[in-house]
């Protein structure tokens, strides 16, 4: 019994692998496509984007930073897709937690690094976890969509900052929107100098470790996985899907949140106004490529990060519009949610590849 | 006097907003009648904004660019369409996945094409017409005159559309695959065939909504110039229950907040102000939606 659930397991995991493996090559070479469309070299285009990016300190260090916030909003969106919701709200969760963090930073005054820092963290993971509280609850009581409440809160929260940081907490020696500089207690510890690479990654590794155990180990991880597969099957086991859906959404925007923070404490000392360059939506791309899976975010994210360095790089050289990112992270999603179009499109490969070769049989046997 | 101007200029702009949440929320109700949720319409419209701004630069002609921006709305909905109907994903991811495309390749071509950050150039558009003798209609007149050939037929299309739904054979029977496809199926309907449709559908309809804001409000392109719109008509669509004349009153609600919005920019911060239209309708979705959803077939797929 035991070894069938754990070989069922290895199945399905094997066939999530195939399928994220295939969706990142897919949509590479479409990749490639659009930047050989746009008129570029597209082997030279991933060349310089890979070797600068895997091949240097400076361009690794910018990748794993590009990556980090990335690596928080995948989580988020994972964790919270494991309940079969789905989070489109980290980028304004992201906004909230830079936000909090950047005016704890600024206005707390006196106190050590030691407690400041995890202060301004801990005030982010509340607010972004208590944003995604409210929008659950909204959904348990009213059975609002939560796609389209996230996505007019990140557009609230956006205009509202934005207001925040050019009206009264503006920094007022600053020609842009931004508040005032954090203090040196609250900011957080460079690991390569030079960089805008932080302890913040390791932040992020120990929560995606925790989450992940959580899942696999505790009881609450258990009721969560149970409400995802089968909603039914929870009711009747007596599951409070209620509570699972509440916590685990706020978990999701309070893990949203503190990859804004990290930025405003580890890369812009400050709340800078429109700072994130898409962050939350990489998270979603992220996440279904990491098959959902809290640890499998991390790598998904550094990928992700990879092609973003190489691009910010490729950008102060070249003209090849970096946009074509986007496009990837985009065809990755669509591959990953439809498994059966990778599989159509093997078969269709095939199918040629048969066709081909019996062409060419056809052609010796004529000889 | 004075008053007078100030609320039929008010009302000319609140139909002049209205046109492109009018349009893509028709849309959403055919797609939502055949039982195919209505998620992706803000992608369609981003698709159907930048390509009639294309289709006109390329052509010199506003109307060409009407078209391609309809052609294109149709394009992109079949992604939506391909992955819901065919290959059975979640119509929330596969709308999601029309969104983010169109909001990715937008920005892209707009790079190849016009080598310009965030926007496009002019292009030909719609102008207003000269509509002398609207004008001499009292009242409304003034109020009509200002409006664009496109808003017109709009006006009729939210008449076709209501009569298509619920006057015809064809509307009958997609709403029939809406609320059923089960039943459907048996009495010998091709389920797949009327939900591609009303994907088309809101396809079209969202992409002249998005010709709309480029073509005839605007001469170019902008990047991300829907900016929620097409998620606003999915809550006018679940607020006006998925009635062409239901989304019609929604529509005009949005387009009202949206057009006065821009008279108190100079008095509160406009950050603060432009945020009003997705907080209403933020409040619209959790306290007077609800729970309102489409027919009772919304995501079914016919079991073989």
């Amino acid at each position: 019994m035991g070894d069938d659930a754990k070989s069922a397991k290895s199945v399905e995991w094997r066939k999530s692998m195939t399928t994220s493996f295939f969706a990142l090559l897919f949509s590479l070479i479409i990749g490639m496509i659009l930047i050989q469309a746009s008129g570029y070299s597209a082997i030279e285009s991933y060349k310089a984007i890979f070797g600068v990016s895997l091949g240097t300190v400076k361009g690794f260090a910018l990748s794993l930073s590009q990556a980090t916030p990335i690596m928080f909003t995948g989580i988020s969106f994972a964790l919270a897709y494991k309940v079969r919701m789905i989070n489109t709200g980290a980028e304004g969760q992201l906004y909230a937690g830079a936000m909090t963090a950047a005016l704890i930073g600024a206005y707390v005054t006196g106190i050590p690094g030691i407690i400041h820092v995890p202060l301004a963290l801990f005030c982010a993971f509340i607010v972004g976890g208590v944003i995604a509280g409210l929008v659950a609850l909204a959904k348990i009581r009213f059975n609002a969509n939560e796609i389209i409440m996230t996505l007019m809160l990140n557009d609230i929260i956006k205009f509202f900052t934005s207001y925040l940081a050019n009206g009264p907490l503006k920094d007022a020696q600053s020609g842009i929107g931004q508040t005032i500089r954090i203090q040196e207690s609250a900011q957080l510890t460079k690991l390569i100098p030079q960089t805008q690479l932080t302890s913040a990654i390791f932040l992020v590794i120990l929560i995606a470790i925790i989450l992940q155990l959580m899942l696999n180990k505790t009881v609450f991880g258990y009721e969560i996985k149970v409400t995802g597969f089968n909603l039914k099957a929870a009711k009747v086991a007596g599951i409070s899907v209620a509570r699972t859906y509440l916590i685990t959404f706020a978990l999701s925007g309070a893990v949203a949140a503190l990859g804004g923070a990290v930025v405003a404490l580890g890369v812009n000392y400050r709340f800078v106004d429109g700072f994130s360059s898409g962050y939350g939506f990489s998270g979603i791309s992220v996440a279904a490529l990491a098959a959902y899976s809290p640890v499998g975010a991390i790598l998904s994210a550094f990928l992700v990060g990879v092609l973003r360095a190489g691009t910010i790089t490729l950008n102060r050289t070249t003209r090849i519009p970096v946009e074509f990112v986007d496009v990837i992270q985009v065809l990755v999603i669509i591959f990953v949610a439809a498994p059966a179009l990778i599989h159509s499109i093997l078969r269709w490969l095939k199918a040629f590849r048969i066709h081909r070769r019996s062409k060419e049989l056809g052609g010796a046997e004529r000889c | 006097m004075l008053n007078m101007n100030l609320i039929s200029s008010i009302l000319a702009s609140t139909l002049r907003s209205s046109v492109p949440l009018i349009l893509a929320s028709m849309g959403g109700c055919f797609s939502t009648k055949a039982g195919v949720s209505d998620l992706g319409l803000e992608g369609m419209m981003l698709a159907g904004s930048f390509f009639a701004v294309l289709g006109s630069w390329f052509s010199g002609n506003a109307w060409i660019g009407l078209f391609t921006g309809i052609l294109f709305g149709i394009i992109i909905s079949m992604l939506h369409a391909v992955m819901h109907i065919t290959y059975k994903v979640n119509a929330s991811i596969s709308g999601m996945c029309v969104n983010l495309l169109a909001s990715a390749i937008t920005p892209l071509l707009l790079e190849i094409v016009f080598h310009m950050g965030g926007k496009s150039v002019a292009v030909a558009a719609f102008e207003k017409p000269d509509g002398i003798w609207i004008k001499k209609i009292p009242v409304i007149g003034p109020i009509l005159a200002s409006q664009n050939i496109l808003f017109f037929i709009t006006i009729v299309l939210v008449a076709a559309g209501w009569i298509f739904l619920y006057k015809t054979k064809i509307g009958l029977r997609m709403r029939m695959v809406g609320e059923n496809p089960q039943a459907a199926s048996t009495v010998g309907l091709n389920v797949n065939r009327y939900k591609y449709f009303g994907v088309a559908a809101s396809g079209a309809l969202a992409g002249f909504g998005g010709a709309y804001l480029s073509l005839g409000q605007m001469n170019l392109f902008v990047e991300n110039m829907t900016s929620g719109r097409g998620y606003i008509a999915v809550v006018i669509d679940a607020f006006g229950r998925y009635n062409p004349a239901g989304v019609l009153a929604g529509s005009l609600f949005f387009g009202f907040f949206d057009s006065v919005q821009t008279m108190f920019q100079s008095v509160f911060p406009s950050q603060l102000v432009m945020m009003t239209p997705y907080v209403i309708t933020l409040f619209v979705i959790i306290f007077v939606v609800k729970g309102g959803r489409g027919p009772a077939g919304m995501g079914k797929h016919v079991e073989l």
